[in-house]
């Protein structure tokens, strides 16, 4: 390891908090957004007590989460029933480290101040490990809660994530195949030219506008629902069918991290699909220039694009009913799969022909 | 200087998790330590320069195999049977005979595996690997792919979904 | 950096505690953890030389050896669950119908 300084040991740290501390901030505001957000498509008002607009309904709720009794049902694991929450965080909160969100710019010193945690070259990667670490925390919160209810709830919701995650991968291949590169840094940088229409229109050359990712920003978009259990992919917390899934047993700060970790998973994975399609920090028709306002910029861009998509997900979660569980399978398997080898094959034979 | 720091430490964690796997009675938390112990191999696999191969060292072990084993042990409920003690003369033989080979193997190792440190960086990162695998090791690839398949079927035909009878 | 003769000790070590996994437990999912203890020893000892000596060849080969561990950790279960739903028990010592 070459060169490693107390200044760059202090602008990580700075990295890390910046972006944890985002990260530990959106459950927060996406509880408010849900709840708000779910009353508007639902035609009714939503909590509008506490504070202008209902804005300190989080505060309230992070209140109540605090002062509730931590219950440990009778004949549990203790061990495994207070690690769950853990298992189920930790993947979260640490897939963010490979993800640029802003422009790399240099500091007056000339020390370069790339915008990632960890810019590894094997960075995608790490994202899907990660992923698969993530069906533990609710296998072992189904089965440590020593009730029936809780243990289906986590095998289906495991076995529904570990069949999607293979169209997550494998639709993310096509765009790493089209980047050449697993560092996702260099997939943005792909993405900051511009494809020229008719000699006239200038589109920017992110790769949900190129015909041959359409599928895998299908693929992938549906897969990311799949991954974070929300509708109408959520059997695991199907209320009104298994209780509450696997977090039947949990109270208090527990389930506040399961809570929790849901938010963070949606968080980051909107924040791929961002990287992966939509063009990661580059700001549309804009050229950024290297420098503090242009990382700024960039990273206040990044920001828009990655809460636009969790919008979304809060929309389509009021709006979509929820997929039976063995329809959800068979098109984990049957559709998506097909459709990313197919999005494969179509890059490949783009790439064959330079038209990328 | 961290690296020795990191390499003892994750050394530690992956031989603890393997000796929590070998003596507890509870098949799950066997499994659960035996993903510990694969993450801390991944580190090593790092620590090793080839950290293509840690990530599929957590992609594949860790996150597709250790999970078809809690599945097998959750779904066949086992841990609510209590295994019963192996036979005094089973376990002494096992563990004497198991620790004089381990024992010789480190004495061996330590004497007779001295090499002088690699000179240079190895590049081991996913377009090398990738194209020694299409290009010297393609009929090896082609042919797992095979096995894969016949393992999908074999175990569909095992757990007795595979065969129609009409 | 660490020298590779470390990471041999480890591997021993690994593989001995797998060894010992399978010659004394009874219960058949603990043996088939060992012994996938054991092959990720081996894979570490692979990718020891593999870095020692600068050559690509052990990184293939603990790829493949991946990739056919978890063909056989798939088949294995399933051998597994059959026995279990003749046996009642997934104890190794109760599969001797072949006993002489």
């Amino acid at each position: 390891m070459a060169g490693i300084d107390k200044v760059d040991v202090a602008l990580s740290i700075l990295k890390i908090a910046i972006v944890v501390g985002a990260l530990l901030n959106v459950t927060p505001i996406m509880v408010w957004v849900e709840r708000r957000g779910s009353a508007l498509i639902q035609d009714r008002v939503g909590p509008n007590r506490v504070g202008p607009f209902g804005l300190f309904q989080s505060l309230a709720d992070a209140a109540k989460f605090f002062l509730k009794e931590d219950i440990v049902p009778a004949g549990a694991n203790k061990w495994l029933y207070s690690l769950a929450p853990m298992f189920g965080l930790i993947p979260a909160l640490t897939t963010i480290a490979v993800v640029p969100w802003g422009r790399p710019f240099r500091l007056p010193s000339g020390r370069l101040f790339e915008p990632i945690v960890a810019d590894l070259n094997v960075g995608i990667l790490l994202i899907f490990a990660l992923a698969s670490l993530s069906v533990y925390g609710i296998v072992t919160a189904g089965w440590a809660s020593n009730n029936k209810f809780s243990l289906f709830g986590g095998i289906r919701s495991s076995a529904q994530m570990i069949s999607y995650e293979l169209a997550l991968t494998l639709s993310a291949i096509s765009v790493l195949m089209a980047a050449g590169s697993l560092r996702l840094t260099d997939v943005v940088w792909k993405q900051t030219g511009y494809f020229v229409l008719f000699d006239k229109i200038k589109l920017p050359a992110w790769n949900v506008f190129s015909p041959s990712m359409w599928l895998a920003f299908i693929v992938f978009s549906v897969a990311a629902f799949a991954e974070t259990n929300r509708l109408p992919f959520d059997f695991a917390e199907a209320e009104a069918e298994l209780v509450a899934g696997y977090h039947t047993e949990y109270s208090s700060m527990k389930f506040a991290l399961f809570f929790m970790s849901e938010y963070i998973a949606m968080a980051t994975i909107s924040a791929l699909i961002t990287t992966l399609f939509l063009g990661g920090w580059d700001i549309p028709w804009v050229n950024e220039p290297a420098t503090f306002w242009g990382f700024l910029a960039s990273a206040i861009v990044f920001t828009i694009k990655v809460s636009v998509l969790m919008f979304i997900f809060v929309w389509v979660r009021w709006t979509i009913p929820r997929l039976k569980y063995d329809i959800l399978m068979r098109m984990g398997w049957k559709v998506f799969l097909p459709l990313a080898f197919v999005n494969i094959l179509l890059v490949a034979w783009f790439i064959a022909e330079r038209w990328i | 200087m961290i690296t020795y720091a990191v390499f003892f430490f994750f050394a530690a964690i992956a031989v603890i998790f393997a000796l929590v796997v070998i003596l507890h009675r509870n098949p799950v938390v066997g499994a659960l330590s035996l993903v510990a112990s694969f993450f801390a191999l991944a580190v090593m696999y790092v620590l090793l320069e080839a950290p293509f191969l840690a990530a599929l060292q957590v992609i594949v072990y860790a996150g597709a195999i250790m999970v078809l084993f809690l599945f097998v042990i959750m779904l066949l409920n086992l841990q609510r049977q209590p295994e019963e003690p192996t036979r005094p003369i089973q376990q002494f033989l096992g563990y004497v005979g198991s620790s004089a080979f381990g024992i010789g193997l480190v004495y061996y190792l330590s004497k007779y595996a001295v090499m002088e440190l690699p000179s240079g960086p190895f590049l081991a990162d996913a377009r090398a690997i990738g194209v020694k695998l299409f290009e010297v090791y393609i009929f090896p690839f082609e042919a797992v792919s095979i096995l894969l398949l016949a393992a999908i079927v074999g175990a569909l035909v095992l757990s007795g979904r595979g065969v129609q009878t009409s | 950096m660490i020298p590779t003769q470390w990471f041999l000790i480890l591997s021993a070590i690994l593989f001995t505690i797998g060894v010992c996994g399978v010659l004394t437990r009874k219960n058949g999912i603990t043996i088939f953890m060992s012994i996938e203890l054991m092959v990720n020893a081996v894979n570490l000892t692979f990718l020891a030389y593999a870095r020692q000596f600068h050559q690509l060849h052990g990184l293939i080969f603990v790829f493949f050896v991946m990739a056919i561990a978890a063909a056989e950790a798939a088949v294995g279960l399933a051998i597994f669950i059959s026995l279990f739903h003749h046996r009642e028990t997934i104890d190794v010592d109760e599969a001797n119908l072949m006993r002489w």
